[in-house]
């Protein structure tokens, strides 16, 4: 089978540090910290209290009022990202058959703010007093569903729960579903809400900083939970030039792999495996590579593992590595998303984004990870990693548009 | 006429890729309320035996409805021995178990030099609801700080596919697709894709469904079961005029996908072949089936298109029939205007009346009991028939098993939410 280019056209974020890829990416230049002080339910009783929540969103700018009850939060940042996706890629869904656009988004709670509801109120009030709204709005399966309805979409949807790196699944199986000729445009990328679990849990585990996330600095304390959604528009190459559209970059394909080892802690072997498979199936050779999106979690585990892996495939080349959760926290099943259009626009703009609350470097983590000021240097070739709970890793392969 | 419409749009114009792989299904493993493991399936479905009974596993208090497809003899210990059980949930268990039997079936060898080649894809949407609610209720009632934090990892949604590449050594890839009741066919579409592009050789394709007190609650509240409206009864009988809801139900099915000549080379037995998969999106109504049932047919023409297969070439329908008023109807419809004067010949079953409604297992149950069909040449029975209704007029396969050699089917699974997908399936002939 011969292979498609398979090119970005338009992205569209809703972040903790910006709505809009604009705004985004000005204050990712900057360094800005989306972290707050938990506000979306009471923290007193956990040990920690900061997170990423995205604070100035409001749904009703994107939904129509009635719709926007019908739905969670995820859904509310998933409309609202793709709305900021198509717009952003001048995109008039009338002028295209709706039966030939995917949508396929990842995620790892979905909506489970419905949930938390429907257990709190059969806890404290009984089963007969739960709303059938939070029933009706839980399923996951929704989120691609709201998403589909709100555009007319007819073509597949599909929604991806692989965790942490879902949202690199769905873009990966967005690439797949051109080269096989699914579809003719897709909608991919990953959206997730705070969720009050999510934060219990992470808690419970000793994983949380308590006040900011420091990536690769050796007294990181831990992940910080974040929220958010990322979208990106996927075209043939062919698609787009007939269409005079903007090329934001190339999706030169991606690589998977999975530990098979623990259900929370990253393996290297694993995570070479990933990288190692994301560059053969691309043929590009890891001189090659100009910069790594890291997962880059702010855990003791996660970055030790991270770096190791980057070193044994990238040798004694200081390959630089940011991770942007260090300003978002982790959002989750949207992180690879938000991480994907953040490639995007270093491969476009040749800056790279900075990993911020660095102060002391770490031996286990001997990389160069652009401390705290963004750096500006030419960027071709780049790498999106994202490592999930179970073990699974997906790594995509991001280039700068060259006809 | 309708037939002819189609062709002159160019639907079955299409000429096959010659670089397309043949993807084959080589192991099958299947925990069900009718059976544990396929041979015991396959003969129940076959005799037209219920899997409905009361249910045990949590306490049904005051809900008007007191049965489901619960799997009552399954003890994960005689499948997967002692060892590492201790903190997995109950539809991570079914699931393992079923891998275990699609593993030994298919006798597939994994190891340093194939592991890297085998991925696992599966279909749950619901699967990991109880462990959310059982870490939700300690927080709740004990408070945050004193939740067992070994309950946390079960609670994100792709716990129980991850556990199958722990469990067995998986390492080539490891997807979870949650599309509600399309959850287990996207899966197997995924698979596909996924071998088709050389991403692996083999995937265990799987799907899950288990009886928690949440997701019963869930649908009794939406008045979605059977015998929850007034004077009604708790039955699972699909194209009947007394159909009222369905029976929900729990289980875990996982099959073995290889490209046919990696089946070949290891001599192993073939039990069908993925001819076609379509699938669509219908935007009209939120949560409810389009009443013109647009993204069925669309779903049910572009399986044929893939397949390169025209209507009457299909011997028998898998339906998505689930005993809901709308659902059976609408579907009975959406087959007259796919497949035009053929629609009245060929046989139509909804085992959904044995097994029940197990949501994202659910096309797992249906590809499962479409294989076993082809290996008989026997149509398993729609049961619970004995009320024509007028608007579900179609030739179903009612209450007895019927013999006929089978060479395609089709299987459906529609989603209320909008998804909707259609497989066929091929006898294997070599």
């Amino acid at each position: 089978m011969n292979k498609k280019r398979v090119v970005m056209t338009g992205l569209g974020v809703v972040t903790s540090i910006g709505i809009g890829k604009d705004t985004f990416w000005n204050n990712l230049l900057k360094g800005q910290s989306g972290i707050s002080k938990v506000e979306g339910f009471d923290t007193s009783e956990h040990f920690v209290h900061n997170g990423g929540e995205v604070k100035n969103f409001r749904a009703e700018d994107f939904i129509g009022k009635s719709r926007v009850k019908l739905m969670g939060k995820a859904s509310h940042l998933a409309i609202a990202s793709t709305n900021l996706a198509l717009k952003d890629a001048k995109l008039d869904l009338k002028n295209i058959d709706s039966k030939r656009i995917a949508v396929l988004l990842g995620t790892t709670s979905g909506e489970t703010q419905e949930i938390e509801e429907m257990d709190s109120t059969w806890v404290k009030k009984g089963k007969d007093a739960i709303d059938l709204w939070s029933i009706i709005q839980y399923p996951v399966s929704n989120i691609s569903s709201h998403v589909a309805m709100e555009f007319k979409i007819k073509g597949p949807t599909r929604i991806f729960t692989t965790a942490c790196a879902a949202g690199n699944y769905a873009i990966g199986y967005g690439y797949d579903s051109l080269q096989l000729g699914k579809a003719d445009l897709v909608i991919a990328g990953g959206s997730d809400a705070f969720s009050y679990l999510s934060f219990t849990g992470f808690s419970q585990l000793g994983a949380m900083a308590p006040e900011k996330c420091q990536p690769f600095d050796k007294n990181r304390k831990g992940m910080l939970q974040g929220e958010g959604s990322g979208i990106l528009i996927l075209e043939t190459m062919e698609s787009a030039l007939n269409r005079n559209a903007h090329i934001y970059a190339e999706i030169l394909g991606y690589g998977l792999s999975c530990d098979a080892s623990h259900m929370t802690n990253p393996q290297v072997d694993g995570v070479v495996q990933c990288m190692q498979n994301a560059l053969e199936r691309t043929n590009i050779k890891s001189e090659d590579i100009d910069y790594i999106s890291a997962h880059g979690t702010g855990t003791r585990n996660n970055d030790k593992a991270e770096c190791a892996a980057i070193n044994k495939i990238f040798q004694n080349r200081r390959v630089p590595v940011s991770s942007i959760k260090s300003m978002l926290g982790h959002t989750m099943g949207a992180a690879s998303a938000i991480e994907a259009v953040t490639c995007c626009l270093a491969v476009q703009n040749d800056i790279l984004p900075p990993t911020i609350n660095f102060e002391t470097p770490d031996s286990e983590c001997d990389i160069d990870c652009v401390p705290n000021v963004a750096r500006k240097q030419k960027v071709t070739t780049v790498l999106n990693n994202a490592f999930a709970f179970g073990g699974n890793n997906a790594c995509v392969v991001i280039k700068k548009w060259i006809e | 006429m309708r037939q002819r419409q189609c062709i002159k749009k160019g639907l079955f114009n299409i000429t096959k890729e010659m670089d397309k792989k043949r993807i084959v299904i080589t192991g099958i493993g299947v925990i069900s309320p009718v059976g544990i493991g396929k041979d015991q399936y396959w003969e129940s479905l076959q005799a037209g035996k219920s899997g409905f009974r009361p249910i045990t596993l949590f306490d049904t208090l005051d809900l008007g409805v007191k049965i489901a497809g619960e799997i009552t003899n399954f003890n994960a210990k005689e499948i997967l021995g002692f060892q590492g059980l201790m903190d997995l949930d109950r539809a991570t268990l079914l699931l393992l178990s079923a891998a275990k039997f699609a593993l030994d079936d298919s006798r597939l060898i994994v190891d340093e030099a194939t592991t890297h080649r085998i991925g696992v894809s599966v279909g749950s949407t619901l699967g990991n609801l109880h462990s959310v609610s059982k870490f939700d209720r300690e927080s709740l009632t004990e408070g945050p700080r004193y939740v067992n934090p070994s309950i946390f990892p079960s609670t994100v949604g792709n716990s129980s596919a991850s556990r199958i590449s722990i469990r067995f050594q998986i390492k080539g890839f490891n997807a979870t697709l949650s599309t509600g009741m399309c959850s287990a066919l996207d899966a197997i579409d995924y698979a596909r894709d996924a071998i088709m592009l050389g991403r692996a050789d083999t995937v265990l394709c799987g799907s899950i469904e288990d009886l928690s007190s949440q997701t019963f609650l869930g649908f009794y509240k939406l008045k979605y079961l059977a015998g929850t409206k007034e004077k009604t009864e708790a039955i699972s009988c699909p194209f009947d005029k007394r159909r009222n809801g369905i029976i929900f139900s729990e289980g875990a099915v996982v099959l073995v996908l290889q490209e046919f000549s990696d089946a070949l080379k290891s001599n192993v037995k073939i039990y069908g072949e993925i001819l076609g998969i379509g699938s669509s999106f219908d935007p009209s109504k939120f949560y409810k089936y389009n009443p013109k049932g647009e993204g069925m047919k669309e779903a049910m023409r572009s399986a044929l298109k893939d397949a390169n297969l025209r209507p009457e070439d299909i011997d028998c329908i898998f339906a998505n029939a689930n005993s809901t008023q709308d659902a059976d109807a609408i579907e009975t419809n959406a087959i007259k205007d796919v497949f035009g004067s053929c629609a009245y010949k060929i046989p139509i079953t909804a085992i959904k009346s044995t097994v029940g409604e197990g949501f994202s297992v659910s096309g797992g149950f249906s590809t499962t009991s479409a294989l076993g069909a082809l290996q008989l040449g026997a149509i398993p029975p729609t049961i619970n028939y004995n009320q024509k209704d007028p608007g579900c007029d179609l030739n179903y396969v009612v209450n007895k098993s019927q013999k006929k050699e089978l060479s395609k089917v089709m299987v459906n699974t529609f989603n209320p939410g909008g998804a909707n997908i259609s497989l066929i399936l091929g006898k294997f002939n070599g």
